[in-house]
């Protein structure tokens, strides 16, 4: 009896562990491991985090998203393997973010037909970049390999379509789920429309201060909301060398700017000589690869606010 | 009844030549107007197989039997090229799923099919060994043609110049077989397909060189001036897509401008169908064909040849008739005294006539069974002779 007792109570402590297990790895399933799907699951791979992001709230339990990127690599640079991108081809839908967003498409064999181009609805705001080395050979002419400005869900406006094509592609999947697609994609276009609002109004106070970005993937951001900034190519993991502090100073007499804006912690040496040109520098990820914690936008919303936060101290008393 | 037989098989295997002569000629004219009409009957069954599975086939204005035989069968000249843009425009009607087809080049004399993965499930193709290609320089093998290089996963094929002196255009490129397709019994076993901008890099329109703003491209630069650069003749361009090399791998101009031979277009339903027709009905460029109704065609004029044969066949026939007819006639003259001694020895006119009409339907049961034989032999053979001369 006491042994049946202990056994009982072994049971229920197991089983308590395992929901427990369950409930808190349960948080962001955006790349978790391959598992067995559901006959009515979709499987969804996405280029970036935001789409996944995107898919992931808006299909919800319908579908299994992957975002087979590692932590560590931006995602727009990521090589995959023959074998991965095998993997994307078994997906029902393929999230593609456009704008020439990581070349590796290029080169890889997807089904076209489960290809979803997020960016169809705004081809015609796509920021066309400048610069970059051209060259000639062969009877073909000249030839740049330059191209589109990519990160566009930093406009939240664009972001909202990108979800809207989501929505639809995972509609027209399944679509006796629609309903719950199109509710769920309300919900995240609500929380989009108002993080366009906060970084409007951040915006509104910064007005026409200089700004500079430390790398240049904010041009939608810098085009949404007016601001005045100018580019470097500088890496938050790398101390720039005495040429690229020359070209700052060089940039800072006719841009004077008081606030740099970088993709991630810069080193501490840098942010000390920055501070020493009267330079602060502040965050705002632009979060292509999912963040160490919270989510999508729960980071914009983190960048958004250490800018408000900037935008105050450098406005005039 | 068992001794008007027995006498009857008795004659018939004393003069076993005449018999055997006989029956020939009895079963070579029925059976050739019969195995000719399965023999049709099959090719033309062949034939349409393929254009029944191939709903519509989207094309530069030209010959449409010229396009359909090229996508159909990778066989033919090239049909005039459209471009990348018509598979584009087929996906924005919805009405209907896009398929590239390239067919151009070749590996010795395998075709080389530049199309989309798409292929593979739309002609129900399996994999025997291996998977689909998914970077540029990938290729995957018909069963025949693998069986026949000797070729497996992890081989290579290399794309042929189009002609001895033709240096300067076909791009040869060096392609890792990634996998080989269970046998399909269509033209597929004996094509190389690739991804269709693997097929544009072959076209020289795509290509991989080395970095010309690297320092060690130095010796390959003829000008600088600001941004541009003009390479010399040195540039090293790769002829093989490699991990290492595959990021130097681009295009020039826009893809809706490279040029492709068809593309499949597979409606979505028969209103769809119905549509896309209508949408190209005035098209001056390019032209949607039904595949069925091009081989409908073509198989009109095989039928009228055969009809014409047939027709020759039967003269034919009547002429041996007449001649066997004779042949009996003639032995009735020469077996006079047979005929008396039976009678003699007390058979009666109508037991000699009855073993004379035994003797005649001996051999037209022996000639009739054999083309018979030869008929079902036609049509158990037949379809996999077609095959093997449509696939030659």
């Amino acid at each position: 009896m006491t042994g049946a007792r202990s056994k009982l109570e072994c049971a229920w402590r197991g089983g308590l562990i395992a929901l427990l297990v369950c409930a808190c790895s349960g948080e962001d399933p955006v790349g978790r491991a391959p598992t067995e799907r559901e006959p009515d699951e979709l499987l969804v791979y996405a280029v970036n985090y935001p789409l996944a992001y995107f898919a992931e709230r808006i299909a919800g339990d319908l579908a299994e998203v992957r975002f087979p990127v590692p932590a560590d690599i931006d995602p727009a640079d990521w090589s995959p393997t023959p074998g991965e991108i095998a993997e994307f081809q078994q997906a029902d839908l393929i999230l593609l973010n456009g704008a020439g967003y990581a070349r590796w498409l290029e080169h890889a064999s997807l089904p076209r037909g489960r290809r979803i181009d997020t960016w169809s609805g705004f081809r015609d705001r796509l920021i066309e970049l400048r610069g970059g080395v051209s060259h000639a050979h062969g009877p073909s002419g000249d030839h740049s390999h330059t191209g589109t400005a990519a990160t566009t869900w930093l406009d939240p406006t664009l972001a909202i379509e990108q979800a809207r094509a989501i929505a639809e592609a995972l509609a027209q999947a399944r679509p006796p789920r629609a309903a719950a697609f199109r509710k769920r994609l309300a919900a995240l276009v609500a929380e989009l429309v108002e993080l366009d609002a906060q970084l409007a109004a951040t915006a509104a106070k910064l007005g026409d201060t200089p700004l500079l970005f430390s790398h240049p993937v904010y041009q939608y951001l810098e085009r949404r909301y007016s601001l005045n900034g100018r580019s470097l190519h500088w890496e938050p993991d790398e101390a720039p060398d005495p040429k690229m502090w020359r070209e700052l100073e060089t940039s800072l007499e006719d841009h004077p700017a008081r606030l740099m804006i970088w993709e991630a912690q810069p080193p501490a040496g840098t942010t000390r000589r920055l501070d020493e040109l009267g330079i602060r520098a502040t965050i705002f990820s632009a979060c292509a690869n999912a963040p160490a914690e919270g989510n999508f936008l729960s980071a914009m919303r983190a960048g958004a606010a250490a800018l408000e936060e900037m935008g105050e101290l450098l406005s005039p008393p | 009844m068992r001794e008007i037989a027995y006498l009857a098989w008795c004659y018939l295997s004393y003069h076993r030549i005449k018999t055997a002569i006989l029956v020939a000629s009895i079963a070579l004219i029925t059976f050739l107007p019969a195995g000719l009409n399965v023999l049709v009957s099959q090719s033309a069954e062949e034939l349409t197989a393929r254009a029944e599975s191939t709903p519509l086939l989207v094309g530069a204005k030209g010959s449409p039997l010229e396009l359909v035989l090229s996508s159909l069968y990778f066989e033919s000249e090239t049909p005039a090229p459209t471009t990348f843009a018509e598979s584009d425009r087929v996906a924005e009607t919805g009405l209907a799923e896009p398929i590239p087809l390239y067919v151009r080049f070749r590996s010795r004399s395998y075709p080389i099919v530049g199309t989309s993965l798409e292929y593979f499930d739309f002609r129900g193709l399996r994999f025997a060994a291996g998977r689909p290609m998914a970077v540029l320089g990938e290729c995957v093998v018909g069963a025949e043609a693998a069986r026949e290089l000797g070729v497996h996963p992890g081989d290579f094929v290399t794309s042929s110049p189009e002609g001895v002196f033709d240096l300067a255009g076909v791009y040869p490129l060096k392609m890792s077989i990634v996998g080989v397709l269970a046998t399909a019994h269509s033209p597929d076993d004996r094509a190389i397909f690739i991804d269709v901008k693997t097929a544009w890099i072959i076209d020289g329109l795509g290509h991989g060189h080395q970095d010309l703003a690297a320092p060690d491209a130095e010796s390959a630069v003829l000008s600088r001036d600001g941004d541009r650069i003009t390479a010399n003749a040195s540039v090293v361009q790769y002829n093989e897509i490699t991990a290492e090399n595959i990021d130097s791998f681009h295009f020039h101009g826009e893809l809706a401008t490279y040029p492709l031979s068809a593309v499949i277009a597979a409606p979505h339903s028969e209103k769809s169908r119905a549509l896309l027709l209508g949408r190209y009905q005035d098209d001056d460029a390019s032209q949607l064909v039904v595949p069925t109704a091009v081989m409908d065609e073509l198989l009109e004029t095989v039928l009228t040849v055969r009809e014409y044969a047939v027709a020759a066949v039967a003269i034919a026939g009547s002429a041996t008739l007449m001649t066997t007819t004779l042949v009996f006639l003639l032995s009735l003259r020469l077996r006079r005294r047979e005929i008396a001694t039976m009678m003699k020895i007390g058979a009666s006119r109508s037991t000699v006539a009855a073993v004379l009409i035994s003797e005649v339907a001996v051999v037209l049961l022996l000639g009739g069974i054999l083309a018979a034989g030869l008929t079902l032999a036609t049509s158990r053979f037949g379809s996999a002779a077609i095959r093997a001369l449509l696939l030659s």
